[in-house]
């Protein structure tokens, strides 16, 4: 086991040396003001069995944890996801998937993960894309508020387990309720297990904590205490602090270097604030409104080609009409400030009611467009219009259909031969870095909200249990109508058949030309 | 000089009126976000580019109709330059609105031929009908493709009247693939078309074998074998052509479609439950029973020697009344039936009847889509009791007026049956 911790400091936060001491054992950390990143990889070994079995039987399993509460970007760490928990999975033998990564996907997120089987459940990357794509070949998401079902099963497992620092382990485990985002990841190549956890922000009174010294000679921690600065060139990002593996060091060492980053982040008050015009209806429109340095240009190098793109997330209750949104003509996307849709995939039946849907709903890539203008007053919005499925019946007439805030972001073209995978602290497979070229430099634009899920009213048949119009009477009234109906047809024709049969004897027969004749 | 004196007149009016609606509508589609043309017609010229590739039309999603459709149209997946292909574009909403007035142009001919009504009558109704009413013109010049179902019966109506059997036959068939529906013409034109028809004399016979016997015509042979051989053929042809895809969305979807979106039919809230698994015990399962019994048997056999055109009416009218899923382009299916009917009603006999079944009948539409507004656009749950109690009075108002149609339909013999065209 190894553990990676780092501490990342915005160039004005405080910092005396007695706020991190190393000795031989310990590293004492207090009342540090830093974002943090503990980053821990697991040999296939130290995992539980029920994880070892599904992570032997997967090429690549990647999960992408963020959560819905609102905070700051941490450079180098600037990518974003939508609020919620992202697998991106492709499986050892291409039809070899089964139940048990669903089944250790509920015990170890609970059983709000609504995940049956893969092939079910999980959506094929695009259908549409203009792009080149490399990403898993299984996706899945599902609103995952809270990370406590993960806690808990930490707790009952891997802590319980253990005969010495099982405080320690707890402790370690609940810190995961405070974090930002959690990466999982694994790969049949490195047969290693990586889980990054970041804290955007320290908590009440800094970071305070004794890091110990591994038991085992063969696990290691390292420890770094880092700033980070704009490189010399455009795309690059330079860091410099102290460095330290605690129990091998005598004293951290001072460091600086700099490397190429896919992500960057832009200046704080390029943000957007994602909504739903009311009324809703059956057919919502999102609007994503931007602030004017939110659509201007990133400091992407000036040869560098770029644009503004969003990336939705949406659940099976919502959904896009893929031939109203890939449409190419300039009037319906110049009115909602959209240039082009760039991929879709997963759900997209423009028919079907929700509990007839098993995929959990769909990817969109958009690029938006931009105001000529470079002097803008206020914000730019970009409208999507989306569309409703029918919900299940409830007692009140409406259900609540949640979509989590997408992701906008520019992406910019970096020159060849940059090199992102230097990056010790690159993050990929984030979903929406797949649909861009393998050299593609992406400007974060920050959302600005408390809570990054909108909630949307879906109107629903109202079944109540009692009353006039209980779910039986409804059938008994349509089926009573019905026959009412039919039998008021069916008299009519008897009518007509006895008044006919009574006049036949009283007239003329029929000519051979089939009319009456008429003298 | 009336308007309505000269046949010339009425269809190049007609004409003009279609023209205008598909130029505004090239316009409305270049100037504005919101298009004019139907989304359907999307579907239909997106299938047509499919097949100008040799790939399946049904490679788009939601095209349930037959290939035919998509060959027709594939001059709309001609590229071109910008007034070139606003031209090409519009080449299946001009060819719906020909159809359009073609089929006017055989309504006309019909009731001067086979009805005796002077032109200027004929011309009367099926102008306000069909030929200048706007909804007709607006439907097919949006890209509809339920004007081609009108021509298809009207042409059904005419070869039957001109005692044209192998013809009515192939165009039965045709009509059947098309758009499933026409098939219960089938039944009316057959029991309609008995010896006498073709010239026999009055049956004086009544024992049950020679009846038996009897039935069995030339003509009724014609027709049957010409319409089964066409409607094979063509799915035959079609399924050689795009396999099962092909039969699962012109025919298998209307059979295990799961959209039960909000319609007109007093079925929908029912099936919106069904679908979701809350109901017990399924009615629904046996919907078609009311539907066909009247729209196959019950109004054909009472109905079809009186008045042809009236028990056809009666049945599109009851097939629509009485079906699972109803949208307004449903109601075209009998507009072009009505111009044989309406002359000799009740509801123009009577105007306080007539005048009170539009009023019904149009009151009956506004409440169920004030409500469908308060759903759709407002966001309101307005599924029970808004949309169920609408649907079921709508139902109910169209129930009464079916009524009307097969009493008028009883007492039409001497009216208009139509008059053998001597050759």
């Amino acid at each position: 086991m190894k553990r990676r911790i780092t501490f990342f400091q915005r160039p004005e936060a405080p910092f005396e040396a007695n706020q991190a001491v190393l000795t031989s054992k310990s590293l004492a950390i207090r009342g540090l003001d830093a974002a943090r990143e503990d980053r821990v990889t697991f040999g296939l070994d130290d995992l539980p069995q029920e994880l070892r079995d599904v992570l032997q039987q997967s090429h690549e399993l990647r999960l992408r944890w963020t959560t819905e509460r609102s905070y700051d970007a941490v450079t180098p760490l600037a990518s974003r996801v939508s609020p919620g928990l992202h697998v991106h999975y492709t499986p050892l033998a291409a039809e070899q998937t089964s139940e048990a990564l669903c089944s250790l996907l509920r015990t170890v997120f609970g059983a709000g993960v609504d995940c049956t089987k893969p092939e079910d459940t999980f959506i094929t990357p695009p259908l549409l894309s203009t792009r080149f794509a490399a990403s898993a070949s299984l996706q899945f998401y599902a609103q995952l508020p809270s990370l406590q079902p993960l806690v808990e099963f930490i707790q009952s497992s891997a802590c319980s387990q253990r005969k010495v620092g099982g405080a320690e382990c707890n402790k370690h485990a609940s810190s995961l309720l405070t974090a930002e985002t959690v990466d999982i990841d694994y790969d049949s190549i490195s047969h290693a297990l990586t889980v990054s956890t970041l804290w955007a922000s320290a908590p009440n009174g800094g970071w305070t904590e004794d890091i110990q010294k591994p038991a085992s000679g063969a696990d290691q921690v390292e420890f770094g205490l880092l700033g980070a600065e704009p490189g010399i060139e455009p795309q690059e990002i330079k860091m410099g602090g102290l460095l330290a593996v605690v129990g091998q060091d005598k004293k951290m060492k001072p460091t600086m270097f700099s490397f190429p980053s896919r992500h960057h982040p832009l200046p704080n008050d390029a943000g957007y604030v994602v909504s739903f015009s009311t009324p809703t209806g059956l057919h919502p429109t999102m609007s994503i409104s931007i602030t004017p340095s939110g659509v201007q240009r990133p400091p992407a190098p000036s040869d560098a080609t770029c644009a503004l793109h969003t990336y939705l997330t949406l659940p099976s209750a919502v959904f896009g009409d893929q031939y109203q949104l890939g449409t190419s003509d300039p009037l319906f996307l110049e009115s909602h400030n959209l240039a082009a849709l760039r991929a879709v995939a997963g759900e997209t039946d423009l028919e079907a009611p929700d509990w007839a849907v098993q995929r959990w709903g769909s990817n969109w890539l958009f690029e938006l467009t931009t105001p000529s203008t470079d002097s803008l007053q206020s914000n730019w919005t970009a409208t999507i219009p989306l569309h409703l499925r029918y919900l299940a019946p409830s007692e009140s007439g409406y259900q609540t259909a949640d979509v989590p805030w997408p992701v906008v972001f520019w992406a910019c073209t970096a020159e060849d031969g940059t090199k992102m995978g230097v990056n010790p602290f690159d993050r990929t497979n984030l979903g929406w870095d797949g649909l861009f070229g393998p050299r593609t430099m992406f400007y974060q634009l920050h959302p600005k909200g408390e809570h990054l899920v909108e909630s949307v009213d879906v109107p629903v048949l109202k079944l109540t249990g009692e009353g006039l119009f209980k779910a039986k009477n409804i059938e008994l009234g349509t089926c009573i109508a019905i026959l009412l109906g039919f039998l008021w047809v069916l008299w009519r024709l008897v009518r007509v058949s006895w008044s006919a049969s009574v006049s036949a004897e009283s007239r003329p027969a029929r000519s051979a030309d089939g009319h009456v004749k008429k003298e | 000089m009336g308007l309505f004196d000269s046949a010339s007149r009425v269809f190049v009016a007609a004409t003009v009126l279609r023209l205008v609606l598909l130029v505004y509508g090239g316009w409305q589609d270049a100037n504005s976000a919101v298009k004019y043309t139907d989304i359907d017609y999307m579907v239909f010229t997106d299938a047509a580019r499919y097949v100008s590739t040799g790939e399946s039309p049904y490679a788009r999603d939601t095209y349930r109709y037959t290939p035919l459709l998509a060959w027709m149209l594939l001059p709309t997946a001609w590229e071109g330059s910008a007034p070139w292909a606003t031209l090409t574009f519009a080449f299946g909403k001009a060819l719906f609105a020909l159809a359009d007035v073609l089929a006017g142009w055989l309504v006309v001919q019909l009731l001067r031929q086979c009805y005796s009504f002077p032109t200027e009558r004929a011309l009367r109704y099926v102008a306000a009908v069909w030929l200048w009413n706007p909804m007709v013109a607006n439907i097919s010049t949006r890209g509809s493709s339920e004007g081609l179902l009108g021509v298809l019966v009207a042409a059904l109506l005419w070869a039957t009247l001109t005692r044209k059997a192998v013809l009515a036959g192939v165009i039965l068939g045709l009509a059947v693939h098309f758009k499933i529906y026409p098939f219960i013409y089938g039944v009316s034109i057959l029991w309609w078309w008995d010896a006498q028809r073709d010239g026999a004399a009055p049956d004086t016979k009544s024992d049950l074998l020679s009846r038996i016997t009897g039935f069995v015509t030339a003509s009724r042979v014609k027709l049957t074998l010409a319409a089964l051989v066409t409607f094979v053929a063509l799915n035959l042809a079609m399924y050689l052509q795009y396999g099962m895809p092909f039969v699962h969305h012109t025919f298998f979807h209307h059979l295990t479609r799961i959209d039960h979106r909000h319609n007109f039919s007093p079925y929908s809230t029912l099936l919106y439950l069904t679908s979701a698994d809350v109901v017990t015990f399924h009615f629904e399962t046996v919907a078609f029973l009311p539907q066909l019994l009247l729209a196959v048997i019950a109004l054909p056999l009472v109905l079809a020697k009186k008045s042809l055109a009236t028990a056809m009416l009666a049945q599109t009218f009851a097939f629509v009344t009485f079906n699972k899923v109803c949208t307004s382009q449903y109601f075209l299916w009998y507009l072009i039936l009505l111009p044989f009917y309406l002359p000799s009603s009740s509801l123009i006999r009577k105007p306080a009847l007539g005048i009170s079944a539009a009023i019904f009948w149009v009151l009956g539409q506004a409440l169920w889509l004030s409500q469908g507004y308060n759903l759709e656009f407002l966001g309101l749950s307005s599924f029970v009791p808004g949309l169920f109690l609408a649907s079921v009075l709508f139902f109910g108002v169209n129930v009464w007026i079916l009524g009307i149609i097969v009493s008028d339909g009883g007492e039409s013999e001497d009216v208009n049956n139509p008059v053998r065209i001597k050759p």
